[in-house]
């Protein structure tokens, strides 16, 4: 149950973009498959059980929070720092950084499922299989999501870079 | 150097066409210091999966996971051990304290009830201690019923004897 909380803790960050809220999710989590730990013989994959379990509270919670009106707002103008701090620090690893926090930010604007996918996918290392397991959706579905949130990832970086910060 | 593979890669890669593997080594390109200046455009998309791959739970997450589960399964695992009868149990919760609240009402009950009884005894201690006879003559002298039955019982006795 312990090494599967991190990766727990990661999809529900994804998820909810609050380290509290995760925390909380990982813990409803582990309580909720322990509850149901009389019936893991029947259950295929513990772990990809655990993540679905993971993902619906996850966005329960997130859906509380207002459903992502409000991190939006915050997220939309928190990406305007980068902009003003590059202006004082022009260090290139300094910049380096601020990409790196930018490209993260955008992975968080992306819609959950994408989110989602390409954080089992790209972070995790997950088959197409297992996700589809997890997230309750077809292979080809997988893929079609993961290829959006890519694509919109690349765009997004190659604007940057066109552009600048 | 030739890059063409790396480029290759990352186009299949945009496809969703790779394997694990090679998003593997797309990472650990990405990862070294000497990147192209045409393929820096990507280095912080593969920078931010290596880094997010770290995220994890603080120490004390176990702490306090413990500590929550503790309150919840410690009563039951000892009596029970199975997850299921912790179940069981929780869903029987209300009977056992409804019947613990009868029982609580019943001994408070019968507690007050038996003080109230000891505040009459003693006067029936005081009815004890005082004569109902008016005379001790009265009391000595056996009353005509008890004179009769003993006579009775001389003369059985007596016929007995015979």
């Amino acid at each position: 149950m312990l090494p599967l909380k991190d990766r727990l803790y990661r999809l529900a960050l994804r998820i909810t973009l609050n380290p509290a809220e995760a925390e909380d999710a990982v813990q409803d989590t582990l309580i909720r498959v322990w509850e149901h730990h009389d019936e893991w013989e029947e259950i295929e994959s513990i772990e990809a059980y655990a993540l679905t379990i993971c993902r619906n509270i996850s966005l329960d919670m997130a859906g509380r929070a207002g459903h992502g009106n409000v991190q939006l707002s915050t997220l939309s103008t928190d990406s305007q720092l980068p902009t003003l701090n590059s202006q004082l620090l022009p260090d290139e690893r300094h910049e380096q950084k601020e990409r790196i926090a930018l490209v993260r930010k955008l992975m968080d604007t992306l819609p959950e499922v994408q989110r989602s996918i390409m954080e089992l996918r790209d972070i995790e290392g997950k088959t197409y299989q297992e996700i589809g397991n997890i997230l309750k959706l077809t292979e080809s579905q997988v893929k079609v999501y993961l290829h959006r949130a890519r694509t919109n990832i690349r765009q997004q970086a190659e604007k940057i870079e066109k552009y600048g910060l | 150097m030739d890059y063409k593979y790396i480029e290759q890669l990352l186009e299949r890669y945009w496809a969703c066409e790779t394997s694990l593997q090679e998003e593997q080594i797309l990472r650990t390109f990405f990862q070294q210091e000497e990147v192209p200046a045409h393929l820096m455009v990507y280095k912080p998309i593969f920078d931010v999966q290596q880094e997010q791959g770290e995220a994890s739970l603080g120490e004390d997450f176990d702490a306090r996971m413990l500590q929550l589960v503790e309150g919840e399964t410690v009563k039951a695992l000892p009596l029970g051990g199975a997850g299921n009868g912790a179940v069981w149990r929780r869903s029987w919760r209300p009977f056992y304290q409804a019947a613990g609240l009868v029982a609580l009402i019943l001994t408070i009950g019968l507690a007050a009830q038996q003080s109230f009884n000891e505040t009459e005894k003693p006067q029936q201690a005081q009815y004890a201690q005082t004569d109902s006879m008016e005379s001790p003559v009265q009391e000595i002298t056996p009353l005509p019923e008890q004179q009769a039955a003993l006579t009775i019982e001389q003369m059985d006795s007596m016929n007995l004897t015979r």
